[in-house]
C-alpha cells in the first residue's frame, strides 16, 4: 500500500502548493474560520519580530503560541510553507499507520470471539472481512490529506495543522502499544492546546487492553499501571514545561498560552461557541459561565469512558469531536481531524440514520459562513446573530453526527451480542433506542 | 544706524522736493502696521447662492492681487460653486455676465470648505482660540501691528447674519468677538466690510477701538443682487462687490486712493440700497487710511544710496607663491549638527537566538526518548 499512499501524498502537496502560490493564500490566511487568534501564522511571525527587537512576545495580546513553537519556527520561518507540508504528510502517514494497527487488532479480536462462538447467528453480516478493511487506512489518509477544512487550515499556516500532526503521532504510539511516546506525545498535546488532557482517559483504556489488564477499580495492577502512566504523562509535561521556560527565561508564556485558552478574552467571532456568549454578557457572571463552557469539554470523558471502555480508539474519536466542538477557539483544522477518523467506521453505515441531514447542514454551513460574514461586516445588512445562527447550527451538526455514530456503534455491539432481528416477549419486532 | 539713514534720506527729499514731503513722511510713520491679513467669508450654501460665493472670491481676488499672500488670508466658503453638479461652466466662478472675468482661477486656497463654516469656527479663527491641532492655514496668526480686513457675504437680517442655513450669527457676538481680538492684541486697525440685506446692523453694536466698518445697506433696505447671468442661469454677483469690485480693479499696489473713495463705492442711483460706514471708533482721519492699508500688503522699503561698512570685513587670503606653488586655505561651515554621524547609524539587527542551554536540553532529552523507545539494536524491527 506504499504506492497509492505516496501517489496520495503528492497529490496533496500539488494542491497545496498550488494554492500557496496562488492569491488565495492570503483571502484564506484571514478568514475567522480558518485562523483563530490562538494559532494565526500572523501572530507567529509577529511574535518572532518582537523577539528580534528584544521584547517578550507575550507582552500584549498578540502571541499566544507555546515557546517550542517559537524555536520550531526561529529556524523555519522561511520554510514555513513546507513545514505545515510536512505536518499534514505527518499525520497522514500517522494515521495510515495506526489505522492499519488497529484493523489487524480489530480482526484479530473478531477472530477469537468468532471461535469462541460469541457471536449469534443471525448477525453474520455484521462481522467484517479483510477484503473490506483493506482500503480503510487509504480512505482514512485521503479523507485527511484531501479535506477541504485541512487544505484550507494548510494554506494558511495556521498551527493547528502541528497540533494535528503532535495528536496523529500520539494516537499512532498508542495504537502501537508504547506507553512512554505516547505519554510523550500527549503531553506534547496537552502543552499545546489544554483540550487533549481529556484523550488521558481512552488512551489509558487501551493500553489497559492491550496488556490485558482489566479495567477495575479494585484491582491493584490496574491502578499501578494508571499510575505508571499517570506519572510518564505529568513527568513530560512537567518536563516541557520547565525547558520552555529555559527558552525565554519567563514564566510569561504561562498566562498567555493557558490562561488565553481557559479565560477566553478575545471574542473575535469565530465557528465556536463560546464568543457570542461571552460578548453579551455581564462581567460578574463572566467566571460563571467561563467554567460552565470549559467544563463541557471535560465533562464528557468520564460517562463516555464507562461506557465505552471496552472500546478505546472509539472513544478517541468521541472524544476529540467533543474537543473540537467546544473548545474555546474551535478551527476548521481541529474538525478536519475527527473526520479523518469516519472510514474507520464505514461498516457502521447500515445503522447511521442522519447521513442525509448531517451532509446537508454541514455543506451548507461551510458554504454560508463567508456569505454572512460578507453581509454582517462588509455590507452591513446582517449583524453578529446572523453568523452566530450558522455557527450554532453548525455544531449542532458535528453533535449530531458523533452522537448518530455513538448510536450506530453501541447499536452494532448489542446487535452482536444479541442478535441482529430483535423480537420482544411477545415476538413482535423490536427497535432499538440510544436512551 | 537706520534712523541716520531716515533723517539723511528726508533731509535729501526736502532739497530735492518739496511738494508732499511731509506727507510722505508723515504717510510713512503714519500707519502703524507691519502686516495685512484678511479674513474672506461666504456664509450660505447651494446653487442659487452662487453671487455670495462670486462677492467673497471677487474680494480675495482682489486682495491677493494687491499682495496678501494666500498664508494670510483665511478664506471661508459655505458651498462649492465651481465644481456644482448644477455649473454649466465647471472649474470656473464667474463675476460679470458674458463670463468676461472668470474669479475662480487656479490657485485659490480655500480653507474653511463646505460645513467647516459655521459661526463657532469663524468666531474661533477671530479670536484664536482653536484646538491645537488646526493647520496653520486655518489660524489668524496676527498680532498687535497687524491690519486686518474681515469681508462678510450672505442672507443677512435686523441684528444677524445666516451661516449654512441653519444657525445665525448676531451682531452683539461679532462686537464681543473684537473687543476679545482687542484685548489679546490681535489686531492693530480692522476694516470690517458687510455685503447682505441690512447689513448696517451688524456694525451698530461694535465698541471696540480701530474698526472701521462698511455695509452695503441700512436697517430695513434689502442689498439687491447685479445681474443674471442666463447661461448659468444665476444672479453672479452682489450689486455692491460688484461695485466694489470695479473699484478695485483700478487699484494697485502704488496707489494712494484713501478710504473715502471707498465710501463712495455704490451710490444710490447704482446699488438701489444706501450703502453705510462707521468711522468713529477708528483713530485716524479715514482720508488719511490708505486702500492697501487694508486691502493690499504694501513693504514699507527705503532705497538708499549710500554705501555702508559692515562691521567685520572679509580677509582677503592673498596666495604667496613660495616655491611656485600655490597655498590655499579652504572655508567651510561648522558642522551645526553631527550629520554624517547620524545618517550613518544604522540600529544593529541584534537576532535573536534560543538560549544554548535549551537546544542542548531539548536534544538531550529527544535522544533519550528516541533510545529508550527503540534501543540502537531494535531499529530494524521496527521498520
Amino acid at each position: 500500500m506504499a504506492a497509492p499512499l505516496t501517489l496520495l501524498l503528492v497529490v496533496a502537496v500539488t494542491i497545496r502548493a498550488a494554492l500557496f502560490r496562488s492569491s488565495l493564500a492570503d483571502l484564506i490566511a484571514e478568514r475567522v474560520e480558518v485562523v483563530s487568534p490562538l494559532n494565526a501564522w500572523k501572530r507567529v511571525v509577529e511574535g518572532l519580530a518582537l523577539l528580534d527587537l528584544g521584547i517578550s512576545p507575550y507582552s500584549g495580546d498578540v502571541f499566544h503560541e507555546t515557546p517550542l513553537i517559537i524555536y520550531l519556527f526561529h529556524f523555519l520561518v522561511d520554510y514555513a510553507e513546507i513545514t505545515f507540508m510536512i505536518a499534514d504528510g505527518i499525520t497522514a502517514v500517522a494515521l495510515y499507520i495506526a489505522v492499519k494497527e488497529y484493523n489487524k487488532q480489530v480482526f484479530r479480536k473478531q477472530k477469537y470471539a468468532l471461535e469462541a462462538d460469541r457471536y449469534p447467528l443471525d448477525c453474520l453480516e455484521l462481522i467484517r472481512s479483510p477484503k473490506e478493511m483493506y482500503y480503510i487506512p487509504l480512505k482514512v489518509a485521503m479523507f485527511y490529506l484531501l479535506n477541504p477544512f485541512t487544505i484550507l487550515s494548510c494554506v494558511a499556516k495556521s498551527t493547528c495543522g502541528l497540533n494535528n500532526a503532535v495528536i496523529a503521532l500520539f494516537i499512532l504510539c498508542t495504537i502501537k502499544g508504547s506507553a512512554l511516546l505516547s505519554a510523550i506525545f500527549l503531553a506534547l498535546a496537552t502543552y499545546q492546546s489544554v483540550y487533549p488532557l481529556t484523550l488521558f482517559a481512552p488512551a489509558l483504556l487501551y493500553l489497559l487492553q492491550r496488556l490485558y489488564i482489566p479495567v477495575n477499580i479494585r484491582r491493584p495492577s490496574f491502578w499501578w499501571y494508571t499510575l505508571q502512566y499517570a506519572f510518564m504523562y505529568l513527568g513530560s509535561l512537567f518536563v516541557i514545561i520547565c525547558l520552555s521556560f529555559f527558552l525565554l527565561g519567563t514564566w510569561d508564556f504561562l498566562p498567555s498560552v493557558y490562561g488565553f485558552i481557559l479565560s477566553v478574552p478575545d471574542l473575535t467571532p469565530n465557528i465556536g461557541l463560546f464568543w457570542y456568549f461571552f460578548a453579551e454578557m455581564f462581567e460578574h457572571f463572566r467566571l460563571f459561565f467561563l467554567c460552565v463552557f470549559q467544563i463541557n469539554v471535560f465533562f464528557y470523558t468520564i460517562p463516555l469512558s464507562i461506557k465505552l471502555k471496552e472500546h478505546p480508539v472509539f472513544l478517541i474519536f468521541m472524544q476529540l469531536a467533543v474537543i473540537s466542538i467546544f473548545k474555546s477557539y474551535p478551527t476548521v483544522g481541529d474538525i478536519a481531524l475527527y473526520l479523518a477518523f469516519l472510514p474507520v467506521w464505514s461498516h457502521l453505515y447500515r445503522f447511521l440514520r442522519n447521513v442525509f441531514l448531517v451532509s446537508c447542514v454541514l455543506l451548507a454551513c461551510s458554504a454560508l459562513f463567508p456569505v454572512l460574514w460578507h453581509l454582517w461586516i462588509y455590507a452591513g445588512s446582517a449583524n453578529s446573530n446572523f453568523y452566530y445562527a450558522i455557527t450554532l447550527l453548525f455544531n449542532v451538526a458535528q453533535i449530531l453526527l458523533v452522537s448518530d455514530y455513538f448510536y450506530a456503534y453501541l447499536r452494532r455491539e448489542y446487535h452482536l451480542t444479541h442478535g441482529l432481528y430483535l423480537k420482544r416477549k411477545d415476538g413482535s419486532e423490536a427497535t432499538l433506542v440510544l436512551k | 544706524m537706520k534712523t541716520l539713514t531716515l533723517l539723511s534720506l528726508i533731509s535729501t527729499y526736502v532739497l530735492v522736493s518739496s511738494i508732499g514731503i511731509e506727507d510722505k513722511a508723515g504717510q510713512f510713520f503714519g500707519s502703524g502696521h507691519t502686516n495685512n491679513w484678511a479674513v474672506l467669508v461666504c456664509t450660505s450654501r447651494f446653487w442659487f447662492n452662487y453671487r455670495h460665493v462670486a462677492n467673497t472670491l471677487s474680494v480675495y481676488r482682489s486682495v491677493k492681487r494687491l499682495g496678501i499672500p494666500d498664508s494670510h488670508i483665511v478664506l471661508m466658503l459655505a458651498d462649492d460653486m465651481a465644481c456644482n453638479h448644477r455649473n454649466p461652466k465647471p472649474a470656473t466662478v464667474f463675476s460679470h455676465k458674458n463670463m468676461e472675468l472668470n474669479v475662480y482661477g487656479d490657485d485659490v486656497e480655500v480653507d474653511y470648505r463646505g460645513y467647516e463654516v459655521t459661526v463657532e469656527n469663524f468666531l474661533r479663527v477671530l479670536t484664536g482660540r482653536l484646538p491645537p491641532s488646526t493647520p496653520r492655514s486655518k489660524r489668524l496668526l496676527s498680532d498687535d501691528r497687524s491690519n486686518i480686513l474681515i469681508y462678510l457675504t450672505g442672507h443677512g437680517g435686523n441684528g444677524f447674519l445666516k451661516f449654512q442655513d441653519s444657525e445665525e450669527i448676531s451682531n452683539v457676538e461679532l462686537a464681543d468677538a473684537f473687543e476679545q481680538m482687542w484685548q489679546k492684541r490681535r489686531y492693530n486697525e480692522l476694516l470690517f466690510i458687510i455685503d447682505t440685506c441690512q447689513g448696517a446692523s451688524m456694525y451698530e453694536r461694535f465698541y471696540s477701538p480701530n474698526l472701521m466698518a462698511l455695509a452695503s445697506s441700512q436697517v430695513g433696505e434689502d442689498s439687491l443682487s447685479h445681474q443674471p447671468d442666463l447661461a448659468i442661469g444665476v444672479h453672479l454677483m452682489d450689486r455692491y462687490t460688484f461695485y466694489l469690485l470695479e473699484f478695485l480693479e483700478d487699484i494697485h499696489p502704488a496707489s494712494t486712493t484713501n478710504m473715502n473713495d471707498l465710501f463712495k463705492v455704490c451710490p444710490k442711483s447704482q446699488c438701489v440700497s444706501t450703502p453705510g460706514h462707521r468711522t468713529d471708533l477708528f483713530l485716524r482721519d479715514p482720508g488719511s487710511v490708505l486702500i492697501t492699508d487694508f486691502f493690499g500688503s504694501v513693504r514699507k522699503v527705503e532705497i538708499t544710496m549710500e554705501t555702508i561698512n559692515l562691521t567685520s570685513p572679509v580677509e582677503q587670503v592673498e596666495d604667496k607663491p613660495v616655491d611656485g606653488d600655490l597655498q590655499r586655505e579652504t572655508h567651510s561651515y561648522v558642522d551645526q549638527l553631527p550629520v554624517s554621524e547620524i545618517i550613518h547609524q544604522k540600529p544593529k539587527q541584534k537576532d535573536w537566538h534560543p538560549p544554548d542551554g535549551f537546544i542542548l536540553g531539548l536534544w538531550t532529552l529527544i535522544l533519550l526518548v528516541f533510545f529508550k523507545t527503540y534501543g540502537v539494536k531494535h531499529l530494524k524491527h521496527i521498520f
